[in-house]
């Protein structure tokens, strides 16, 4: 909980909910944990506006609330987390069309807009978007399906509802029914859909929310395999894959390490998958190559029945992280300095005299690198002072070493920093450029009517060139500029990802 | 060098022989002694031990003695006055490491002008010579004149008068990572499962040694430790790794990264020197930043 942070939560809120809400979020960021009296005073807003932001906070899992220590009004917590992880939808969404294919796009879509639905809402907002969308909607049961199927997978999952009628209701949820598909009637869905009033869904009541962990266990699953493919290769990356997919039937999914997965039946699923391949000629090759690199991916737990490995999953982030880390060294201050971060990543203590031998370069630049490396937090230092001799004189050692979990936290706050520099260069060049993009806009609006009251081509030619031709190359700079800041974004959120993972490890 | 450590039986017989008579041997008393032995033989062994020192010859009643030459006394400082020969005796103890001159004048306690003078003598004399220390520039240390320099005083292979050559440890750097990535794509193109490929991309010191000794790029001649030492920077440049097998010879292969480089360092506020000092007002602000803007520009 940085200001850092603060800000961008701040920004991300202004965005997505406007002026109202982001004053109440941020008074909420500010003050920490705050009754509502608390929030109107400090905000100067009326009482309906706070309430209402409030509500459309609690309404996206971006506040929560507890009572108070008698239980007669409620205190509200923000929670930045879920809020940066708005950020990271698109991936949910292009991770969901992958995996569940085009229907399951739309309706994530319509979910994570509405924050919170029931399932037979949610059928009839994706048919009715897919109609707009000037597709063929596809029928109410293969949308019902795909939802069955997200929910059965996890990726969906039941909201808590208020238990108790008291002036702070608790919510509460049933453990058993929280991936439990309701039953929708087809009949009663489709009269809603077309417009019948007074139809009773047999699910009222019952609402769904994402459930970003899911996505999560996904994202890390999908990192390391891509790692093992860099380090090793497609083969390699394959049979973790398998291995990463039978340790979800014995384990925990955010276990340290997992539960020895028997070799024998990682090789039958590869088998089976791709016959003849090399993945199988060589598969014990490629066990024992993964199993004896440095980085501790795997460790066998038995020899029962062909053996037995777990994966090591702390480790594999701590191997990454600390990958990151130099990485973010080598680029900030040159492969000198890289080298010697290594080095005191190697020697865990070192002094400054060995640093310059063992890593090979002259005394005076290694002095200074490693200097620029403390002073920007990269390395530690500590001192060991020696009992004050009789005479002589007081000699002491200056010890360089590297505390993880601080540089993370360090980089991650230099991750909020840069984001929050990105989304407010993203607004600025927006009102920079606003009379522009705003014609662009009206141009493309009054196209598009003249095109379906049946214009000709002429006419659009002629409202074509409303639009100047240094005026198209400015909205040619300025689409690239947008495309460029909204990838970065991205980018800069899986850094963050894997850091966040990392210290979720510790 | 010195006659204890010689192979040669001849040599051991003609040492013990000089040791026995403290006067010296002549030719007619090897000659009697070592009648089996043809005379070609000895005197070749003869004029060796002469020119290493070990025997000494000089002449006497028109005779020619050789007699045996303790090496401890080897330096025997002939027409030195005591200050010299202490002085001499604290440079001889501290071996090929050289000591300074202030800690000689602490163990002799001679005053400077006098040290100096002594010093200088010495050094006429070639009993000892000055050499400079890598460590400090201005700090000179003092030993014996036939010792060659410990490498912790010369910096060893990578220093040329003091100064560390760092284009050349660059050089040899990416020399020994070629080689190391040549060995793995050798490895690749043999195929025969991943275990194969692994095992044949390894390579020792040795290997490397050889190579870069064929290569040419070295004037001076590379030991096979200063070659570890290179190879160690290689894999603290996260390029190779190292192990170490059962006859604890270390190995060395190229590995992969795990991660492309991290998104944060592909924008400029990553990598920004100034980030820092950014913020919503001021002279650094996202909205004016020229690194932004530039990097937006490519």
């Amino acid at each position: 909980m940085s200001t850092q942070l603060g800000k961008v939560v701040s920004l991300i809120l202004l965005e997505r909910f406007g002026e109202y809400v982001e004053t109440v979020g941020s008074c909420l960021f500010k003050k920490g944990i705050c009754p509502l009296q608390h929030i109107r005073v400090y905000t100067q807003l009326p009482a309906s506006k706070v309430k209402e932001s409030l509500c459309i906070l609690i309404k996206y899992g971006l506040v929560n609330y507890e009572a108070n220590h008698n239980r007669t009004s409620a205190l509200y917590t923000i929670q930045t987390s879920k809020i940066l992880l708005m950020l990271r939808y698109p991936k949910y969404i292009r991770f969901m069309k992958t995996k569940f294919g085009d229907e399951a796009e739309i309706i994530l879509e319509e979910l994570l807009q509405s924050g919170y639905c029931t399932v037979s809402d949610l059928i009839i907002r994706t048919y009715n978007r897919m109609g707009k969308d000037d597709q063929t909607p596809t029928p109410l049961v293969d949308i019902r399906d795909k939802i069955e199927a997200m929910i059965t997978a996890r990726y969906l999952m039941r909201i808590k509802l208020p238990k108790i009628e008291e002036a702070v209701p608790e919510l509460v949820r049933n453990v058993q029914d929280m991936y439990k598909m309701p039953e929708v009637e087809l009949s009663q869905l489709s009269k809603k859909q077309s417009g019948e009033p007074n139809v009773i869904m047999k699910d009222t009541g019952i609402f769904w929310q994402i459930n970003h962990d899911r996505f999560h266990e996904d994202m890390r699953d999908k990192l390391i395999e891509s790692a093992i493919e860099n380090k090793f290769d497609a083969s390699a990356a394959e049979i973790i894959r398998v291995m990463l997919q039978q340790m979800y039937i014995r384990t925990e999914a955010w276990a340290d390490t997992t539960n020895p997965i028997p070799i024998l039946e990682v090789k039958d699923i590869i088998k089976k998958l791709h016959p003849n391949s090399d993945k199988v000629a060589f598969f014990d090759n490629y066990i024992n190559i993964i199993e004896q690199d440095s980085s501790n991916i795997i460790r066998k737990a038995g020899e029962a029945s062909g053996g037995s490995f777990q994966i090591q999953m702390k480790d594999i982030f701590t191997q990454l992280t600390w990958e990151t880390i130099q990485q973010i060294v080598l680029e900030k201050f040159d492969s000198k300095a890289a080298r010697i971060f290594c080095l005191v990543k190697n020697k865990s203590y070192i002094e400054p005299d060995q640093i310059q031998k063992m890593a090979m370069i002259p005394a005076k630049e290694s002095k200074k690198l490693t200097y620029e490396l403390l002073e920007e937090n990269f390395l530690q230092v500590q001192e060991l002072k020696k009992a004050p001799a009789s005479s002589g004189p007081a000699k002491s050692f200056i010890l360089f070493h590297i505390d993880l979990s601080q540089v993370v936290r360090m980089v991650l706050e230099l991750c909020y920093k840069s984001l929050y520099n990105i989304l407010t260069r993203r607004n600025h060049e927006k009102i920079v450029n606003k009379r522009l993009i705003d014609k662009k806009h009206r141009v493309d609006t009054i196209a598009l009517s003249m095109k379906t009251q049946g214009a000709s081509e002429e006419q659009l030619g002629d409202i074509d060139e409303m639009i100047t031709p240094p005026e198209k190359e400015m909205l040619t700079v300025i689409e690239g500029t947008m495309r460029k800041l909204n990838t970065i974004e991205l980018e800069i959120d899986e850094t963050i990802f894997l850091l966040n993972t990392y210290l979720a490890y510790e | 060098m010195s006659a204890s450590t010689s192979t040669d039986p001849l040599e051991d017989k003609i040492i013990d022989l000089a040791k026995e008579r403290e006067k010296g041997i002549t030719n007619q008393d090897i000659q009697k002694e070592l009648s089996d032995i043809p005379a070609a033989d000895w005197t070749k062994v003869i004029n060796k031990l002469l020119k290493n020192g070990t025997l000494e010859l000089f002449k006497d009643n028109n005779e020619l003695f050789y007699r045996f030459k303790d090496p401890e006394k080897k330096g025997n400082l002939k027409g030195s006055d005591n200050e010299e020969k202490v002085v001499y005796k604290i440079i001889e103890e501290s071996g090929n490491k050289g000591i300074w001159i202030r800690e000689i004048r602490f163990k002799s306690n001679l005053n400077m002008t006098q040290l100096n003078k002594v010093l200088k003598s010495l050094e006429t004399k070639k009993f000892i010579k000055a050499v400079k220390s890598v460590a400090a520039s201005k700090k000179k240390v003092y030993m014996l004149y036939d010792l060659e320099p410990d490498s912790s005083v010369t910096g060893g292979a990578w220093y040329q008068d003091q100064d560390f050559e760092s284009e050349f440890v660059d050089i040899l750097n990416q020399q020994c990572h070629r080689f190391l990535q040549e060995r793995y794509e050798d490895a690749l193109n043999q195929g025969g499962g991943p275990l194969l490929i692994r095992n044949r991309s390894y390579a020792t010191a040795n290997d490397v040694h050889k190579f870069i000794s064929e290569l040419g790029i070295s004037k001076i001649v590379l030991s096979v430790e200063d070659l570890e030492s290179i190879l160690y920077t290689v894999v603290l440049d996260n390029k190779a790794e190292r192990i170490v097998n059962a006859n604890g010879l270390n190995f060395y292969r190229v590995i992969n990264r795990f991660l492309p480089s991290p998104g944060i360092v592909k924008t400029t506020c990553g990598i920004c020197p100034v980030a820092h000092r950014c913020g919503e007002t001021g002279q650094i602000t996202p909205k004016i930043c020229s690194y932004l803007t530039d990097w937006l520009k490519e």
